[in-house]
């Protein structure tokens, strides 16, 4: 049997991966509120093999609903560095975006891609679960294709990130 | 409802004002407010809901207020007190109301107001390394802090 090269290795456990990812999700906002329809019968994310999960260390998929403060930033940090390879991350609803409502506040950081690289964002306020939905599968997508590479560029650029990090977290 | 509103006014420096029906303001000066809160406390008024701070910058003073809330006679009281901007200090209700402690650490950092006899009053409450104008007074500018400490997205795609 002819033996198989990096890439078809490659490819074959990024199919594997796509179809069984396990989330953890950072509610630190009002868009855990279209979490549980998600999850549950009415939309169901686990017939694609998406299942929430309770800690960091086994998780593929950091969720992060809703605005990120300075202090809910550090604990991100944290969640996201204890986390392990590969490891993607979703920006949940225009806050992570662009600070959405919450642009002008003392507290709010208004782009999440300047601290953790982020692989996806979901717009809008909220977005509907046919939305998240919509976004896993694009992750899929992403993941099969080897597109999502958030985690390389983490390591990669981790000067950017950790002196970016360390401009608002002191 | 008439008997308690005389109970209260017959403590001695109040000024009250009934706004409607099961709200009356009570409007004490700086040096009897904790008397005002003890008697407060012994005509019925067991329960302190909100301990709060309003910025008024146009007179040059902090009004400092108590909703207290008397379950006897289903009626809210507010005592209210107003101290200067410069060095503003307060002293502390939490040995008569305990759940004052916490509101206390919370307006000493949004507002930079001391509280005398509270300890924890200057330690970090909720902001971390905050090194600014107290967030919620009204000549904290927002917008300018936001815009300096956290950049906008401007266009599409990345910063990276």
């Amino acid at each position: 049997m002819e033996k198989m090269t990096e890439e078809q290795v490659k490819s074959i456990a990024n199919m594997l991966r796509k179809r069984s990812l396990w989330m953890i999700h950072y509610c630190t906002g009002c868009g855990a509120m279209e979490l549980p329809p998600t999850m549950t019968s009415r939309y169901d994310m686990e017939r694609f093999g998406l299942a929430p999960y309770v800690t960091s260390r086994q998780a593929d998929i950091l969720l992060i609903t809703g605005y990120l403060n300075v202090k809910t930033l550090r604990r991100v940090i944290t969640v996201y560095e204890q986390m392990l390879d590969p490891k993607y991350v979703i920006g949940f609803g225009s806050c992570t975006l662009n600070g959405g409502v919450y642009w002008d506040s003392y507290a709010v950081i208004k782009q999440l891609d300047r601290y953790i690289p982020a692989d996806l964002y979901i717009a809008g306020c909220m977005p509907r679960p046919e939305a998240v939905i919509s976004a896993f599968r694009h992750l899929m997508e992403l993941i099969d294709s080897g597109k999502a590479d958030g985690y390389k560029r983490y390591k990669r650029n981790l000067a950017y990130y950790k002196e970016n990090q360390r401009k608002v977290l002191g | 409802m008439m008997d308690i509103v005389d109970k209260i006014k017959g403590i001695e420096g109040a000024k009250v004002t009934v706004q409607r029906e099961n709200r009356v303001f009570v409007d004490v000066s700086e040096d009897k407010l904790i008397s005002t809160l003890y008697d407060m406390k012994l005509i019925g008024f067991h329960q302190l809901s909100v301990q709060n701070v309003i910025d008024r910058i146009k007179d040059n003073k902090f009004e400092i207020f108590y909703v207290l809330y008397s379950r006897e006679y289903k009626i809210n009281a507010i005592v209210r007190t107003w101290i200067d901007r410069e060095n503003p200090v307060i002293k502390t209700a939490d040995k008569i109301y305990p759940s004052a402690h916490t509101w206390e650490r919370e307006i000493s950092e949004m507002f930079g107001i001391k509280v005398d006899g509270n300890e924890d009053s200057g330690k970090p409450f909720i902001l971390e390394n905050w090194k600014d104008l107290p967030p919620m007074r009204k000549d904290f500018d927002s917008v300018k802090y936001s815009s300096e400490h956290f950049v906008f997205r401007h266009s599409e795609g990345e910063n990276e």
